[in-house]
C-alpha cells in the first residue's frame, strides 16, 4: 500500500478545488490518499473526500486567544504532525506557499515533498510551482488551479473525471444524468473579498430577473454569519413574487446542510466562492459573475457546463489586496440597467459591453471558458499558453494549438528560468 | 550579558578557518545564538574558474562576479537571522559593497584578523569599514589602524579551545604513528627548513604542507606532506615528547626572528599539556610567565634545550602543568570572545540593540515543560531563551525534524500570521 500526503491548509474553495489531484492519486492502484487540512473544514472534507484519511490541523486564526492558540499547536498539532509522520509517505503534496506549509513540510524527508519543502532549515519551492509563481505576472492567461494542482502527477486522471457535468446532477445513479431535483435557485451573498461580489442592489435585480425568467419555485439565500445582515437587505430589495419564495438560511447552516442545500438546486447563483466549487463538484449548475480579482480561467467553476459571466475590464484581473484606481469599473456590466435584460433573454445584443459569458469546457490541458458572448482579446495568446503548458507537463505538442511560433520561444522565456535547465531535473526524462 | 545572536563569517580557505571554527564552539558554549557562513563550500566553485583558460579579464570579471554572489549570500544571511554581531574572520568573503550595506542597515561588524598585518596588507583597504577590528599585534599596527580611520582596533591574542585542545589517551597505535622524540606540526617555511636541517639527527617527524623539494628533510615529511587535520594535530601534541614551535618566516636568513605576535599552536600545544619548545616573541611574556614555557632565542639554545628536556622528563611535566593551567585561565577561545563582546558593548552605542519585544513568549502548556526543558538542554539553551531564539535554533537542525520542533515552528509562524495573539 502507497500511502500519499495531501497538504492544503488554505480556504474551503481550494479544498475543493484539490479534488482532480486527490482523485489521480487515489486511482492510483494500491494507494491511500492522506488529507491535511484546517481542522474547522474536517466536516466538509469528510463530505467531498469520504476515502481520505483526513489529519486536521489548527492552521486559521479564528476564534482562538492566546493560551488556546498555543496548544492548539503544540499539543493536538503535535499529535496530527506524529501521526503524519509515522505513515512513512511515498510522496508528499504541499499545496500552498505560505510558512505554515514549508514548517510543516520539516517533518518529511524533502525529498519527497512537492511543492513547498524544508531542507536543514532552508525553504525550498519545486519547479513546478516556481513556473507558476512566474505566470503569476500573466494571470489573463492563467490555467485553472485544480488543474495546476493536479499536474504535480504526470497521470493526473481526465479532468471530464473530476466533477459530473452541470447539465445533469449525479443523484446517486451513477450515469451522470441527474434530473433537476426542484430546489430551486441558490443565491451566495458574498464571497471573502468583498470586491468580487456584487452589491446587494445589483444582486437582488439579478435573482429577481433570473427567478422570474426560470420560473422557480424556490430561492435560497445562502452564506455564512457575516452576510446574514446582507441576506435580510436583499430580501427587502427583491420583487414581492421573488421576496415570498426567498429564504434566507445565511449562517444557519452547518456542512452537511449546504451540502444537501446545493446538491439539490436547480441553479445556483454566486461569485467566486467555495460554496461555487462545492456546487460544480456537486454537479450542481452555475452561473459566475466574476469580476475584481477573481478571473475565470484560474478559479472558475470546474466541470462542463457551468456559465460565467467574467468582466473583461483591461485591469483585470486585480488585486484585492490594493485599492481600485479604475472606480470599479468591472462592477459596471453587471449594474447596467441592461444587464437583467440580457439575463433575461440570452440575446447577445442586449449584453453590456465588457462583460464576457462563457461556458465551462475542457481541453487536453483541462478546464477552460468558451466565449458565448462577447470577445475575449486573449483567447489565442491563452490557447498557445496552454499548449505550452500541455506540451511541458505531458510532451503533447498540438493538442490544443498546432505549430510553434515566436510566442512559444517568449513563453518559454518567461516561464522558465536558466537555472531550471542547468540545475534542475526536468519533471519527467526519458530514463523514466 | 544576554543571549546575543552572532553570525561567525568563516574564510574561504586558509589558517583562519579552523579558529573560526572555534571562535563559534565558544560562542555557543557561552550560550550566544550562533549561526555560521560556510565559506569553505563555495571555494571548490571559486577554484574551478582558476581552471577555464580564458583571458585575465574574463578571469577577473568572473572571479568578482562569483565573490559578489557569496557576499550576497552573507547579506541575506544578515537579513534572514538578524544578527547582534556579524564577526567576520580574517579572509572573510565580505566585499565593500557588503560592508557598507551591512553599516548602512546598521548592522554592528567585528572582524578577528588572526593574521600578521605586515604580511597581508590589505587591512587597510576593508579595517574601515568594520565596526570593531580585533588584531593579534600591537604597536604600530594599533596606531596604523586608527590612522586610516578604524578608531575601534583591540588587541586579541590567539587562543584555546579547551574541550578540544586537551590532553587525550593514545592507544599504542595512534602513539607509534604520531609520536616521536621531537616534532614539527605546521608549513614548510624557509626559516624552518633551515632550522630543521640541524636536527636530522634526532628521532624527528615533521607534520603539515609545504615540505616539497628538500632531500634532507623530505624523508622525516609524515603522511606525504598532506594536509593534518585539527583532531591530528591533538594527537601529534599529546604522543611527542618534545613540540617545536618555531615561528613562520619567509626568510631563512635569521632562523628565530623574535617578532611579535604569538601563534595559535603555542596556546594549543599548552592546553594540550603537551611539552612545546617555542621561539621568544615580545608578545609571549604577557601571555606566559617564565615557568610556564620553554622557550629558546637561537638554534644553539634549542639543540641545547632538546638534549636537557629529552633528558629530563619530570621537569617537561611541570611546565606543561604551569602552562596548561595558564591557558586554562586565561587563554580561551571564551576568554577572548568576552573580550571582544565587552570591548564592543563599550564602543558601539547602544549596542546590542533590543529586539522587538512587543509580542510575549507563549506559555507552554504545563504537560509539555518537561519535554521543552529536555529539548532546550539538546540545544545547549538556557531555560529562559526567547522563543525567537528557540525557533531560530530549531532552524539549524539537520534532516527532518520531530513533531514537536515542527509544531514549535508552525506555532511561531502561526503568530506571525494571525496578529501575534499568544
Amino acid at each position: 500500500m502507497k500511502h500519499y500526503l495531501v497538504i492544503q491548509l488554505a480556504r474551503f474553495g481550494d479544498l475543493v478545488q484539490t479534488k482532480r489531484l486527490v482523485a489521480t492519486l487515489a486511482a492510483r492502484p494500491d494507494s491511500r490518499v492522506h488529507l491535511c487540512l484546517d481542522r474547522s473544514l474536517e466536516p466538509l472534507a469528510r463530505l467531498v473526500y469520504p476515502d481520505a484519511i483526513l489529519h486536521p490541523v489548527t492552521a486559521h486564526g479564528t476564534g482562538l486567544d492566546g493560551p488556546e492558540a498555543v496548544r492548539a499547536m503544540l499539543v493536538d498539532n503535535r499529535r496530527a504532525f506524529a501521526d503524519m509522520r509515522a505513515v512513512g509517505f511515498e510522496r508528499v503534496y504541499n499545496l500552498n506557499f505560505s510558512g505554515l506549509n514549508f514548517r510543516l513540510a520539516a517533518l518529511f524527508d524533502p525529498d519527497t515533498v512537492e511543492g513547498y519543502a524544508w531542507k536543514d532549515g532552508q525553504e525550498l519551492i519545486s519547479p513546478w510551482a516556481a513556473m507558476a509563481m512566474r505566470w503569476s505576472d500573466h494571470r489573463r492567461l492563467s490555467i485553472n488551479l485544480v488543474d495546476f494542482w493536479a499536474a504535480y502527477c504526470p497521470d493526473a486522471i481526465a479532468p471530464q473525471r473530476v466533477n459530473p457535468p452541470a447539465s445533469g446532477r449525479d443523484d446517486g445513479r451513477g450515469d451522470g444524468r441527474g434530473g433537476g431535483l426542484g430546489g430551486g435557485l441558490g443565491v451566495v451573498l458574498a464571497g471573502r473579498e468583498s470586491r468580487r461580489s456584487l452589491p446587494v442592489e445589483v444582486l437582488a435585480r439579478v435573482v429577481g430577473t433570473v427567478a422570474r425568467a426560470r420560473g422557480v419555485g424556490r430561492v435560497v439565500l445562502l452564506g455564512g454569519p457575516g452576510e446574514r445582515a446582507a441576506g435580510q437587505a436583499m430580501l427587502k430589495e427583491l420583487p414581492p413574487a421573488v421576496q415570498a419564495m426567498t429564504r434566507n438560511v445565511a449562517g444557519q447552516t452547518g456542512w452537511a446542510d449546504l451540502v444537501e442545500i446545493v446538491g439539490s438546486l436547480d441553479l445556483l447563483l454566486t461569485p467566486d466562492t467555495g460554496t461555487m466549487h462545492l456546487a460544480a463538484h456537486l454537479g450542481t449548475p452555475v452561473l459566475a459573475f466574476f469580476l475584481s480579482s477573481a478571473w475565470c480561467f484560474e478559479t472558475g467553476p470546474y466541470g462542463e457546463g457551468h456559465v460565467v459571466h467574467q468582466a473583461t475590464a483591461p485591469c483585470l484581473p486585480c488585486l484585492e489586496t490594493r485599492p481600485c484606481d479604475h472606480g470599479l469599473q468591472c462592477l459596471g456590466p453587471f449594474a447596467d440597467p441592461g444587464y437583467p435584460r440580457f439575463l433575461a433573454t440570452g440575446n447577445p445584443d442586449h449584453a453590456p459591453g465588457g462583460l464576457l459569458a462563457c461556458q465551462s469546457r475542457f481541453d487536453a490541458l483541462g478546464q477552460t471558458y468558451a466565449p458565448m458572448i462577447g470577445s475575449d482579446p486573449d483567447a489565442e495568446q491563452r490557447a498557445g499558453f496552454r499548449q505550452f503548458i500541455l506540451s511541458h507537463l505531458t510532451g503533447d505538442h498540438d493538442s490544443i494549438r498546432k505549430g510553434l511560433s515566436d510566442m512559444d520561444t517568449l513563453m518559454a522565456q518567461r516561464v522558465h528560468r536558466e537555472r531550471d535547465w542547468i540545475t534542475t531535473a526536468p519533471m519527467r526524462t526519458i530514463t523514466e | 550579558m544576554k543571549t546575543l545572536r552572532i553570525l561567525v563569517v568563516l574564510p574561504l580557505y586558509g589558517g583562519s578557518l579552523p579558529i573560526g571554527r572555534y571562535v563559534a564552539t565558544a560562542l555557543k558554549d557561552m550560550g550566544h545564538l550562533v549561526e555560521i557562513f560556510e565559506a569553505p563550500e563555495f571555494n571548490s566553485a571559486y577554484d574551478c574558474l582558476r581552471k577555464l583558460r580564458v583571458t585575465t579579464d574574463r578571469l577577473d570579471y568572473l572571479q568578482n562576479s562569483f565573490l559578489n554572489v557569496v557576499s550576497q549570500s552573507v547579506l541575506a544571511k544578515v537579513e534572514t537571522f538578524e544578527p547582534d554581531l556579524v564577526l567576520a574572520m580574517a579572509q572573510a568573503p565580505l566585499n565593500h559593497q557588503a560592508l557598507k550595506r551591512l553599516r548602512r542597515d546598521g548592522v554592528t561588524t567585528a572582524m578577528w584578523f588572526v593574521e600578521d598585518h605586515r604580511l597581508f596588507t590589505y587591512w587597510k583597504s576593508f579595517a574601515p569599514f568594520y565596526d570593531i577590528f580585533a588584531v593579534i599585534q600591537k604597536e604600530p599596527f594599533l596606531s596604523d589602524l586608527e590612522a586610516i580611520g578604524q578608531p575601534n582596533a583591540l588587541y586579541l591574542p590567539l587562543a584555546a579551545l579547551p574541550d578540544f585542545h586537551r590532553p587525550i589517551d593514545l592507544d599504542p597505535v595512534e602513539r607509534r604513528r604520531f609520536g616521536s622524540d621531537v616534532s614539527f606540526m605546521g608549513a614548510g617555511y624557509p626559516n624552518r627548513r633551515a632550522a630543521f636541517r640541524q636536527l636530522v639527527h634526532l628521532d624527528l617527524k615533521l607534520w603539515g604542507t609545504e615540505w616539497e623539494g628538500d632531500h634532507v628533510l623530505e624523508p622525516l615529511v609524515q603522511m606525504r606532506g598532506a594536509r593534518v587535520s585539527s583532531e591530528e594535530c591533538v594527537k601529534i601534541f599529546n604522543a611527542t615528547r618534545i613540540n617545536l614551535n618555531l615561528h613562520s618566516s619567509i626568510q631563512a636568513d635569521q632562523l628565530v626572528t623574535g617578532d611579535d605576535f604569538v601563534n595559535p599552536r603555542t596556546f594549543e600545544l599548552a592546553a594540550c599539556g603537551a611539552f612545546q619548545l617555542v621561539d621568544t616573541r615580545s608578545l609571549l611574556g604577557e601571555a606566559f610567565a617564565d615557568d610556564e614555557l620553554a622557550t629558546f632565542t637561537s638554534m644553539d639554545e634549542l639543540i641545547a634545550k632538546i638534549d636537557h628536556f629529552l633528558a629530563n622528563p619530570e621537569e617537561c611535566h611541570a611546565i606543561t602543568e604551569r602552562g596548561r593551567a595558564r591557558v586554562l585561565k586565561d587563554h580561551t577561545y571564551h576568554a577572548r570572545m568576552q573580550a571582544l563582546l565587552d570591548f564592543t558593548a563599550s564602543r558601539i552605542q547602544d549596542w546590542p540593540r533590543d529586539r522587538d519585544t512587543a509580542t510575549p513568549d507563549p506559555d507552554f502548556p504545563p504537560e509539555l515543560r518537561d519535554e521543552i526543558r529536555q529539548l532546550l538542554a539538546r540545544l545547549g539553551l538556557p531555560e529562559d531563551v526567547s522563543f525567537a531564539d528557540l525557533v531560530w535554533s530549531l532552524r539549524q537542525q539537520q534532516g527532518t525534524l520531530s513533531e514537536l520542533d515542527t509544531a514549535i515552528l508552525f506555532l511561531d509562524e502561526w503568530r506571525k500570521l494571525y496578529a501575534k495573539r499568544c
